[in-house]
């Protein structure tokens, strides 16, 4: 009995020390309560927000499928044939995760994170509540930047402006009600960015960056007069003179001349990590751009440029006779080592007579292959833009012979003479300059991932008139149903997944 | 002491002991202990020999031979012989063979004792471990299901669950023929949305009978299908419990025994175009979109699968020894089992070693089993039965133009993305190597004589190695760069368990009482570490430096995880003279992977057996048994991940800011979680009846259960605007119900010098939806739907419907309002119905048109023994299930370069009497997937196993001092019936919603083989 009784004894002593075992701390990391304490969490959070530049379904990767080889400028002659549907209106299966889903997954992610910072970051002490202020002005700024592509790729998406729960299964908002919190977080954020940060801190929004995008909100919606009003900042405002062309515009495309004094936002790309883009140790902080866009047998070749924007470069020739050297630094295409004697990653043309690559962002200008860590920033608003959307938005006010001026300033920096000289019928009327405006955004930006918002935004997309006019150019558009590809069906599992949710008209 | 110590498991003592010993009181009960401590002295050992055969005189291999009251004893040999050590001139022998009337010969000094064992018996008598304890078959109230060790051995098969395929009725197994690799098994459906592979006991042991372990050592395995059965083992036994038990030594001299199996390995093939049909083809398409052909390098015609597959070939070799005396039993084995893949530069080797050895002393006994093994791997890269169809005949093996040397996809002769499986498999090396120690340590004490107390604590690790190396070179077109790259990393993982139970056992009268009472205590932890290195050294020769030392560009990680179970239990078994039996099952856990509040569990089951044919009423004269059961329990399941309830902070986030770019750190919130995670449960019903009749040459088991799951841990998929990622969150959220009816039927006879058995199993099985997390109606995943009251993983596609042979028909296919449904269409297109009559083709038109699930599963194991050869055979068949055929969606579309499949006839004006459409390269509309032209009846009947064997006449095996000896020839997969068009009906897809998706899946391959065994 005696042993009976030990280890009845025993049997007892393990038990009770056991129940406290199931209490199993997690090594590895924080939990959520430990975090958001100190004025370094704040920090850390709002980085975290950074890091979704990084990330595949947004600016690492393949919403310049969606910005630029839907557009008019671009096309994809990809094997892989469904992806290649995405960028010519055929959308067939609305869950294809590279075409739709992983895009609309990141940009939630990425406001998700936002979400975070705004919700938990008033509550920290911070020795400067200013600095707090900033911190919270970024997250504004970089949810309303994600809302902003989002209505420009989906229109009626849900507002989400808390931190998620698992259950949440949001209600569908208007595009208008999309644009109003784009805005309503933009103003907010002004108020506590600066106007200029200090160089440990430059690649974060600045006032002039908020303006930019409050201006591209409002510009969408044809506020022409309000546009006018966020740009003002820029020529009349506190950013007047903090800005200028750099000389040579090759220098917007490079690693070699970056946050330079054109720059008004740029994303900070770096091949410091070798890693995946998932959520783990050594993530990839570069993008993936030029192996996508490299020509065949050097990237994927997954998306080129349309030729006819070859043939524009070329119509026009600079006061000193000469070929406009922003093609040189635009495109590939066929004859670029005959016209300026540069080759193509180290190769003479092998490819076809009518075909063109964008060469915006691609690094041949140092190397002969691609990957997927390319370290250059990718500008997401450089000055010239801003000075293009100004000319815009005054020739939209009637104010013709000033807007000249901008594009006239643009054009100086690579030797075009002014409009007034190559192209007076362009100032006979609103109509007219804003015809022109279209091929001068396109001379200066094309590649920049803001042709599809220019299109939309000149309604030539919204009659099938106009819809014919571009497929002369870009005949994918022969596909383009008026009223319906305008804007990309919602993933089917969103919609399937939370009945808040209705699927976009004629999808 | 031989009293206590344990041949097949605690509880079998308990009833020999307590048969032979209570009823005789108190002071013959110390009598005895003295006389049995000092048995060794006392009576004087001899030797008997004898044979043992059936009625007719054939020998009878196999044949238990015991001392009545010890647990000594030994089996017969292949000739039917055997020779024991027996303490003394008065013991008696207890001679047992399934389906023969058990039979005891007092030895009375005998030196040789020959036995004839008569028909009769049934197989009710067998002795069948139910998890902390044994029970006779006969007692048993629930599901329990016993597999011959024999019939899994002879199989060549590098897991248990592979080779246990159609032995056992309710049991789902798909495995595949990759080296290495670990088949799918599933106990009665699929119950929950996570893992379900059941729970492993492996002599007391928690774990995994992983490729790790060796089934040669198999004694005893059975399968615990019921919650009434399984509830002993609690959480994690929701998908059923394997319960092995490992060979141990008997009383005797040394017995070595060896058995070799060697093995030739095919895999089955594609039949793909070769180089001329393909450009006909591939021409035609491009013609049809009015692309300009590609230029076609005509002058090469690989064959893509000649240069990926090879002849495998599997060896297997087992060395045992074992032996024993009265106080104690050792069981040395060794193992080498070796595959060389059919995909070059695949393999496999396991080297083991296992020892088990017991020892008894009084009432105290103790003993060990333990196993060490070294697996090795050299896995696959890429999936080659993809890659051999996605490239074409076009393009050679070889082209030095490439980086690295290898040919595929040229954007002007050959546009593909496939990758060429020689270059990828010679400039990829992964390598996987796991060394593991797995055994347990236990002691019993032996407090009265129906008291018993054991201890065990079971400890497995495993130290895994895996090994990266990618060689700079290209696989595929337009690659991106990637210089040379070494990746390592380091794990170890370690379990253990810590057990005490208490066990009674007691005769009052007519009355039978068992109760058992534990206590076990479980820690899981893993640990890694992981390094990475570009551009590593490289020597004039091409030989990498892959070490981590070299390179650079370096990165690191690691983490850490542990999990902890504590549990209570116990049961209580009654039986009153043999014709009512109850049994009644509680246990108690607690887990640590469960929030605060929700760790703790109970999970109670009772089950009850009427044996009718014992009843004085019962008077049915060829009904030999007759025996009904039901039972119903309740087990809990925390199979999830180990910090699922708490939200953790990402702190991997790095980004690039100021001028200088400089590296700052973020850390947020990455996935959600759901922080209430508690128990998920599972209520079983068992209804099953066992009868043996016609002189017990025909025995019978029906089985009817069902299976309720309710709170289903799963990561049920949540809306993406809540930005998650990471995995989805578990909840619990899913009720799952399982329904079932299992039969298995044994027939057994002879007819002259012949004696033949077969064995036929049937599972029907229906899985049903009643309710989704979060009030969803549907999971959409890929091609199928998961919707309430309805089976898990419905194909939901587009339905076709033939093919427009002229424009007037795609003019005249109008929705009732007029509106024509697909006026891009031509002849020789596909077209679809427009269910949703809105006159466009969407995803609204999207329909369940079938079930992955087989309505039926079969198995039929035939066995015939003619004097010294012996031929059995296993039939599996499964019918009813809808499978996609991933292979055919790939060649049969001409939108994307891919090689084709031969003779495909695609529509043509000159040929339109086909079910392919006209081929048009560059658009997926005619070849899009999600459409039921890729839906196909997965029925089947496969030959998974066939052998002859011949026993080596013993007159030969004398003259070279052997006792037994068996040669036999051997085949699987020989035989395949089926009208299915991928290369494998019998697939295995990893996904939960697409278990009916056969995507390339590694298919099962013939084998040849040669097996030798021998002893002495």
């Amino acid at each position: 009995m005696k042993n009976i009784f030990y280890i009845f004894v025993c049997l007892v002593t393990t038990l009770t020390a056991c129940n406290k075992d199931l209490n199993v701390d997690n090594p590895n990391t924080l939990t959520d309560v430990q975090f958001w304490k100190s004025e370094s969490d704040a920090e850390k959070g709002i980085n975290a927000a950074y890091a979704m530049f990084y990330k595949p379904g947004v600016w690492s990767r393949w919403i310049y499928f969606r910005l630029d080889l839907t557009s008019d400028e671009g096309f994809s002659k990809s094997p892989w044939v469904e992806l290649g549907d995405w960028t010519r209106f055929q959308y067939v299966n609305y869950n294809f995760w590279e075409g739709n889903v992983i895009t609309w997954r990141d940009t939630y992610k990425a406001i998700f994170r936002c979400n975070q910072v705004l919700a938990n970051v008033p509550g920290i002490t911070f020795a400067d509540p200013e600095k707090r202020e900033g911190i919270l002005a970024q997250a504004k700024f970089l949810r309303a930047l994600y809302y902003y592509y989002a209505a420009i790729l989906w229109e009626n998406v849900p507002l989400v402006l808390q931190p998620s729960k698992p259950d949440d299964l949001p209600k569908q908002n208007t595009l208008a009600e999309v644009f109003a919190q784009v805005e309503k977080d933009l103003t907010e954020a002004e108020a506590h960015l600066p106007v200029q940060w200090d160089d440990p801190n430059v690649g974060r929004p600045t006032k002039g960056a908020v303006r930019a995008f409050l201006a591209r909100a409002r510009m969408q919606q044809r506020k022409w007069p309000e546009a006018k009003a966020a740009l003002d900042y820029f020529f009349t405002g506190q950013g007047m003179g903090r800005y200028g062309l750099v000389a040579n515009f090759q220098d917007n495309f490079t690693h070699l001349n970056e946050n330079n004094r054109e720059s008004v936002f740029e994303i900070q790309f770096s091949d410091v990590n070798k890693g995946g883009d998932g959520d783990d140790p050594n993530q990839n902080m570069g993008t993936n751009r030029p192996q996508f866009f490299a020509p065949r047998g050097i990237g994927w070749s997954d998306g080129q440029a349309r030729y006819w924007m070859v043939d524009e470069f070329k119509k026009e020739k600079t006061a000193a006779g000469t070929l406009d050297p922003r093609l040189r630094y635009s495109l590939f295409y066929p004859s670029l080592e005959a016209d300026f004697g540069d080759k193509i990653y180290g190769r003479s043309w092998q490819w076809g007579n009518d075909e063109a690559w964008f060469r915006k962002y691609q690094r041949d200008y140092y190397r002969t292959n691609e990957d997927y860590f390319a370290q250059d920033n990718f500008r997401l608003v450089r000055y010239a833009d801003v000075l293009l959307m100004y000319a815009e938005v005054l020739n939209e006010n009637g104010q013709i012979t000033d807007a000249a001026k901008y594009v006239d300033s643009v054009r100086s920096r690579v030797g075009m003479l002014p409009l007034a000289t190559a192209h007076p019928e362009a100032l006979l009327g609103k109509d007219a300059f804003r015809e022109r405006l279209k091929t001068e955004r396109m001379l200066e930006l094309c590649g920049e991932s803001v042709r599809w918002a220019d299109l939309k935004r000149w309604g030539d997309l919204e009659t099938q008139v106009g819809v014919d006019k571009v497929a002369l150019r870009d005949p994918d558009f022969k596909n383009f149903k008026v009223g319906k590809h305008i804007r990309l069906p919602i993933p089917q599992i969103e919609v399937l997944n939370n009945s808040n949710l209705k699927q976009n008209d004629k999808y | 002491m031989k009293k206590i110590s344990t041949a097949c498991g605690p509880g079998r003592n308990m009833h020999s002991v307590s048969r032979y010993i209570l009823p005789r009181g108190k002071h013959l009960f110390l009598l005895y202990l003295l006389m049995t401590a000092f048995a060794g002295f006392a009576q004087a050992q001899q030797t008997v020999k004898g044979k043992v055969t059936d009625e007719q005189g054939t020998p009878l291999p196999g044949v238990s031979v015991k001392v009545k009251t010890t647990s000594t004893g030994t089996g017969t040999d292949v000739n039917g012989t055997y020779t024991l050590v027996v303490p003394g001139g008065r013991s008696v022998l207890v001679f047992s063979y399934i389906g023969y009337a058990t039979q005891e010969v007092p030895v009375n000094g005998q030196r040789a004792i020959d036995v004839q064992l008569k028909r009769g018996e049934s197989a009710l008598n067998e002795v069948v471990v139910v998890g902390y304890g044994t029970q006779q078959k006969k007692d048993l109230t629930s599901a329990i299901s016993v597999v011959s060790p024999a019939d899994i051995q002879k199989r060549q098969a590098t897991t248990v669950a592979e080779a246990l395929q159609g032995l056992v009725s309710g049991v789902y197994i798909r495995g595949g023929g990759q080296p290495g690799s670990e088949a799918k098994i599933e106990i009665r459906g699929l119950k929950n949305f996570r893992d379900d592979n059941p729970l492993y006991v492996i002599d007391g042991m928690i774990t995994s009978a992983n490729r790790d372990f060796n089934p040669n050592d198999i004694e005893s395995i059975q399968i615990l299908k019921d919650a009434s059965a399984a509830a002993i083992y609690g959480s994690r036994a929701a998908n059923g419990v394997i319960i092995i038990t490992t060979k141990r030594g008997r009383k005797g001299p040394m017995k070595v025994e060896f058995s070799g199996k060697s093995s030739l390995q095919i895999t089955p093939r594609y039949h793909l175009a070769e180089t001329p049909e393909f450009a006909k083809l591939n021409f035609m398409a491009y013609d049809n979109a009015g692309v300009p052909r590609q230029n076609l390098d005509l002058s090469t015609n690989t064959n893509w699968q000649n240069e990926a597959f090879r002849v495998g070939n599997m060896q297997d070799y087992n060395m045992s020894f074992s032996g024993g005396s009265d106080n104690g039993s050792y069981m040395v084995s060794a193992n080498y089992f070796g595959n060389n893949g059919t995909v070059i530069s695949t393999g496999f080797k396991r080297l083991g070693l296992r020892v088990n050895t017991q020892g008894s002393k009084g009432i105290f006994s103790i003993g060990e089993n333990i196993a060490i093994t070294n697996s090795t791997s050299d896995e696959m890269s890429g999936n080659p039965y993809v890659d051999v169809v996605r490239m074409l005949p076009t393009i050679p093996v070889k082209d030095p133009s490439n980086p690295g040397g290898y040919g595929y996809g040229n954007e002007s002769k050959a546009r593909t993305f496939g990758t060429n499986p020689v270059a990828i498999a010679n400039l990829e090396d992964r390598a996987n190597e796991n060394f593991r120690i797995r055994g347990n340590l236990w002691a019993e004490l032996r407090l009265l004589p129906s008291l018993k107390y054991r201890f065990n604590l079971g400890y497995e690790t495993s130290n895994d190695h895996y090994k990266y190396l990618r060689k700079e070179g290209n696989w595929t077109l337009n690659q991106s760069y990637d210089p040379a790259i070494a990746n390592e990393n380091r794990g170890r993982w370690q379990s253990a368990i810590v057990e005490h139970t208490l066990s009674y056992n007691g005769n009052f009268g007519k009355h039978r009482l068992t109760a058992l009472a534990g206590q076990t205590y479980q820690r899981d932890t893993y640990g890694q570490i992981w390094g990475t290195k570009r551009n590593i050294l490289q020597n004039s020769s091409g030989y990498y430096y892959s070490v981590l030392d070299q390179g650079s560009e370096p990165q690191t990680g690691g983490f850490e995880q542990k999990a902890v179970l504590i549990s209570y239990l116990g049961r209580l078994e009654y039986s009153y003279a043999d014709k009512y039996l109850l049994n009644a099952v509680f246990r108690r856990d607690g887990s640590s992977r469960l929030a605060p509040g929700n760790k703790w569990g109970n999970f109670p089951s009772v089950s009850a057996a009427w044996r009718i044919s014992k009843e004085d009423f019962f008077r049915v004269k060829w009904i030999d048994d007759l025996k009904l059961r039901a039972s119903y329990g309740m087990l809990g399941s925390s199979n999830i991940g180990y910090w699922d309830y708490l939200a953790t902070i990402n702190t991997f986030s790095t980004i690039a800011m100021g001028r200088d770019q400089h590296t700052l750190p973020g850390a947020t919130q990455v996935r959600l979680v759901n922080a209430n995670l508690r128990w998920e449960t599972l209520t079983q019903t068992n209804i099953g009846l066992d009868a043996a009749v016609l002189d017990n040459r025909l025995s019978f088991t029906a089985e009817y259960f069902i299976a309720r799951t309710k709170d289903v841990l799963t990561d049920m998929p949540i809306a993406l605007t809540t930005g998650n990622d990471g995995g989805n969150p578990v909840v619990n959220a899913a009720t799952l119900r399982n329904a079932g009816v299992e039969l298995s039927a044994t027939y057994r006879g002879e007819a002259s010098d012949v004696h033949y058995s077969a064995t036929l199993n049937f599972t029907r099985l229906r899985n049903k939806v009643e309710a989704l997390g979060y009030g969803r109606q549907n999971i959409f995943v890929g091609n199928t739907v998961t919707r309430i009251g309805q089976p898990v993983g419905m194909w939901y596609v587009l339905q076709t419907d033939g093919i427009f042979q002229t424009m007037d028909e795609v003019n005249n296919y109008k929705n009732k309002d007029g509106k024509i449904i697909q006026p891009d269409a031509k002849p020789g297109d596909i077209r679809f119905k427009d269910n949703s009559g809105d006159g466009q083709i969407t995803n609204e038109d999207k329909v369940v048109v079938g079930s992955p699930w087989p309505d039926f599963e079969m198995g039929l194991n035939l066995g015939a023994s003619w004097k010294h050869f012996e031929l059995s055979m296993n039939w599996f068949g499964s019918f009813g299930a809808t499978v996609f055929n991933g292979y055919r969606s790939l060649v049969d579309r001409f939108d994307d370069n891919s090689n084709y499949r031969a003779g495909i006839q695609p529509w043509t004006p000159e040929h339109p009497n086909t079910s392919v459409p006209r081929a048009y390269y560059g658009s997926t509309l005619n070849s899009r997937g999600d459409t039921d032209r890729w839906l196909e009846k997965g029925n089947f009947a496969r030959m998974k196993y066939i052998s002859i064997a011949y026993t080596l006449p013993e007159a030969w095996l004398k003259r070279i001092g052997f006792t037994g000896g068996q040669v036999s020839l051997s085949g699987q997969n020989l035989i395949t019936i089926t009208k299915y068009g991928g290369l494998d009906p019998e697939f295995n897809n990893g996904s939960l919603f697409e278990r009916g998706f056969n995507n390339f899946n590694f298919p099962n391959l013939k084998m040849y083989s040669v097996g030798l065994q021998f002893g002495f």
